[in-house]
């Protein structure tokens, strides 16, 4: 291309231009960085789960979310509560709680657990997972 | 005054920059016949202080445990703003650096810069292209997955195959009789320190090398003349050369835009590319994954494994052939160095990018 | 090298990398011997080897009972085996495992007609070559054995809809998996709402399994609005990309013309 602007001042203005450049290209590096150092917000998720005593009667189960995911209160002695996972370690499947045998049992391949939620039969290679669960008064609090 | 004037001044009266600006930069001349394919070494400098700055990122969060190591990638894939930025940036740019390598070393071959008494800039050239090929397979190990587990199984399998030691070396190599926690142990410490510092001191003896002797001209053009084998040292100069800056810093710093624009394309665009299946199912020592394959750039020689009937004569052609490449200056001794005039160099060139393609092929489809 | 040797070498070598997979499976005494009898004792055999059963480690012994590394024992009762079920016994057989099926089926008009000659698992699912469950074991063929296909057709095209749903989201969250987003939970949601929609089909109830699959469906929304969420996410990280990469790319031209500046100057 022919122009009447000489090699001089075309590097002039090129390296304006590429100044420009440098600084968009300098903050979209610069700001991934600074936002991957910044400490994590705590989006919530250490919070504990409420749930009213009276919810959960001797001998029976009270299935509710823990964080996403299902769970399962138990009062197996009057004042005593269990907070298990309600996710069968085997392949997923929500366990079913038995009350006249007083275990879980998984409808999908017949797995059993105790009220502790230890293995019984069946295919499951772990016991439930615990919870950690502590009385408030008249709130029991998980997590 | 200006306050940059004052401040250079400020350094200049104290340190003479303003004197090593002139030898080094404005005044180190470069032949006017360069061309695009040098531009690779800072290619790959600026590839390699990629792949630092996003390893201290990645070490922040990476857990090296072989309970953790996998949750704790996943935990920066998910959790970590931009955590996924700089854990593909990583991994991608370990396969563009793998690729850059291989283009410079295609053009120092092509252009038989490796001769007139540039051996040791050759050696160290081909250490470091060694030792990046071990940065890879350390690094491959640390996320944990069915395919970092799998495929350093296969890889330090293969020292089985040497005589007497092999069985004792695989296991020195593993820390053991499997690939297990203590194999990531020393696979982390070797990648993320003892290899590195290594590969700085290779690449400034390296760099040392080329600045020394000074940059050969291409062999291309009406200014040719063949090397000579002089009997004493000569720094090759290029009077009325092209200042190296800012005039043809300006063209590393372009292919450099473009190399970078190259890895962010593969990583928004085809991000999968790099990544089969296997490597994001968690480690499981008592199942394997089928058709579990090494990367790219060891598929030449994981097929040539394949190929002979015996572990040890596969081991030892590739040990033959990457010694033949190591010791190629002392091998290729004359002075010829433009392409038309080497038929017999330039068909073994090609037919050898032909082989590696072709085995490199055959071992992704077999 | 001849290319016997070479093949074979290939073949050893990826039989070798296989062998975990399929170790268990072949060394029960069950296999070793029902493979060389012959007519129905062996047909088990290779019908089993292409069951999803087999896939997931289930053998002979843990439907059957019995010793199955036991040659001389492997068929007595002592060791728990318990031989093959009468037509009536088949759901009581399978339910020991698939309980959640059980219950919906014996409840259902398949199960309460069973002593009659009703269908029971088998006579849809087969016996040894069992594949996993799909909306095609409902058709017009294989249903229509016993009575008319109405009832069928109906509880069908309510599934239908579903079915599509179930693999759509299968489809998203192996998309997203494949780069490298952690789907578990998604995951588990989908595989429990396919259980009990694979469940409720088999109390063969229009009205029970039209409901069921709202709760389904309802669920699967769910995870549905989640991908898109996600998808949402990488479409604004490709564009963001894209305005990186050309702002590299219009770097890499402009250095290119300074260049070009400089070499017409002389250098």
């Amino acid at each position: 291309m022919t122009t009447n602007v000489s090699p001089p001042q075309r590097r002039k203005f090129l390296f304006t231009m590429l100044g420009g450049l440098g600084a968009l290209i300098g903050a979209a590096s610069a700001w991934p960085v600074f936002r991957f150092l910044s400490p994590i917000a705590a989006d919530g998720s250490g919070d504990k789960v409420v749930v009213a005593r009276g919810d959960v009667a001797r001998g029976k189960a009270h299935f509710f979310q823990y964080h996403g995911k299902p769970a399962v209160l138990l009062q197996p002695a009057p004042g005593e509560f269990v907070a298990l996972s309600a996710v069968c370690t085997h392949l997923g499947c929500v366990v079913a709680w038995q009350e006249q045998a007083g275990e879980f049992l998984c409808p999908c391949h017949g797995g059993r657990f105790s009220s502790e939620g230890q293995v019984l039969s069946g295919p499951p290679p772990a016991p439930l997972e615990t919870l950690v669960v502590e009385l408030d008064g008249d709130q029991l609090k998980i997590g | 005054m200006q306050p940059i004037k004052w401040l250079v001044d400020f350094i200049d009266v104290r340190l003479g920059v303003k004197d090593i600006y002139t030898k080094e930069l404005s005044g180190y001349l470069l032949p006017r016949n360069v061309n695009a394919w040098y531009t690779l070494g800072a290619v790959l400098i600026a590839l390699f202080k990629i792949q630092i700055l996003t390893g201290i990122l990645l070490l922040m969060f990476y857990v090296p445990d072989a309970e953790k190591a996998f949750s704790s990638v996943q935990y920066i894939m998910n959790e970590v703003p931009y955590g996924w930025l700089f854990r593909m940036l990583h991994a991608v740019g370990a396969n563009v650096i793998m690729i850059a390598l291989v283009l410079h070393m295609l053009s120092v071959l092509f252009m038989g810069s490796y001769k007139g008494r540039r051996e040791f800039t050759w050696l160290t050239g081909f250490t470091i292209l060694n030792l990046t090929m071990g940065l890879c397979l350390t690094g491959y190990l640390l996320p944990w997955s069915q395919l970092s587990f799998w495929a350093t199984t296969v890889a330090t399998d293969a020292a089985g195959a040497i005589p007497l030691v092999g069985n004792y070396l695989v296991e020195f190599l593993r820390g053991g009789p499997t690939v297990d926690n203590q194999t990531l142990g020393r696979f982390f410490a070797l990648h993320v320190v003892g290899m590195p510092l290594v590969l700085l001191g290779l690449i400034g003896a390296h760099l040392f090398c080329v600045k020394r002797r000074g940059i050969s001209s291409a062999p291309f053009g009406s200014e040719y003349k063949a090397s000579e084998e002089l009997p004493f040292f000569e720094h090759e100069k290029h009077p009325g050369g092209i200042p190296f800056f800012p005039n043809y810093f300006v063209k590393d710093a372009a292919v450099i835009s473009f190399f970078i624009a190259f890895l962010l394309a593969i990583i928004f665009y085809a991000p999968g590319l790099f990544f089969p299946e296997s490597a994001f199912q968690p480690a499981d020592p008592f199942v394997t994954p089928p058709h579990i394959k090494p990367e790219w750039y060891f598929l030449w020689a994981y097929q040539t494994l394949k190929i002979f009937p015996s572990e040890i004569i596969g081991l030892g052609v590739q040990v033959a052939f990457m010694n033949f490449l190591a010791l190629l200056p002392f091998i290729d001794r004359g002075p010829e160095r433009r392409p038309a005039k080497r038929p017999l160099f330039v068909t073994c060139y090609v037919l050898g990018i032909l082989l590696f393609v072709a085995i490199s092929v055959w071992g992704h489809y077999s | 090298m001849s290319r016997v040797v070479i093949w074979s070498f290939l073949v050893v070598s990826l039989a070798l990398l296989s062998i975990p997979a399929s170790s268990f499976a072949d060394e029960t005494v069950c296999l070793q011997c029902h493979a060389g009898l012959s007519g129905h004792l062996s047909a088990p055999v290779a019908d089993w080897q292409a069951s999803v059963h087999a896939e997931n480690g289930i053998s002979c012994h843990d439907c059957h009972g019995g010793d199955p590394t036991d040659m001389a024992m492997a068929m007595s009762p002592d060791r728990g085996f318990i031989g093959a079920p009468e037509y009536e016994g088949v759901p009581e057989f399978c339910g020991r495992c698939h309980v959640g099926v059980f219950d919906a089926y014996s409840a259902g008009a398949h199960g309460q007609a069973l002593e009659e000659g009703g269908a029971q698992c088998v006579v849809c699912h087969g016996n040894h070559a069992i594949q996993r469950a799909s909306l095609d074991l409902i058709n017009e063929e294989d249903c229509s054995r016993c009575h008319t296909y109405e009832r069928a057709a109906l509880i069908r095209l309510a599934m239908v809809e579903t079915d599509t749903m179930i693999k759509d989201v299968e489809h998203d969250l192996d998309r997203l998996y494949r780069l490298g987003f952690a789907v578990d939970e998604m995951e588990g949601t989908l595989f429990n709402q396919r259980n009990i929609f694979h469940r409720t089909f088999h109390g063969v109830d229009v009205e029970r399994v039209r409901k069921e699959t709202g709760g389904v469906q309802a669920e699967l929304s769910k995870v549905k609005s989640e991908v898109a969420e996600v998808d949402n996410t990488l479409g604004k990280r490709k564009l963001w990309g894209s305005v990186v990469i050309s702002l590299f790319i219009l770097a890499g031209v402009i250095f290119l013309l300074v260049r070009k500046a400089y070499e017409e100057e002389g250098g």
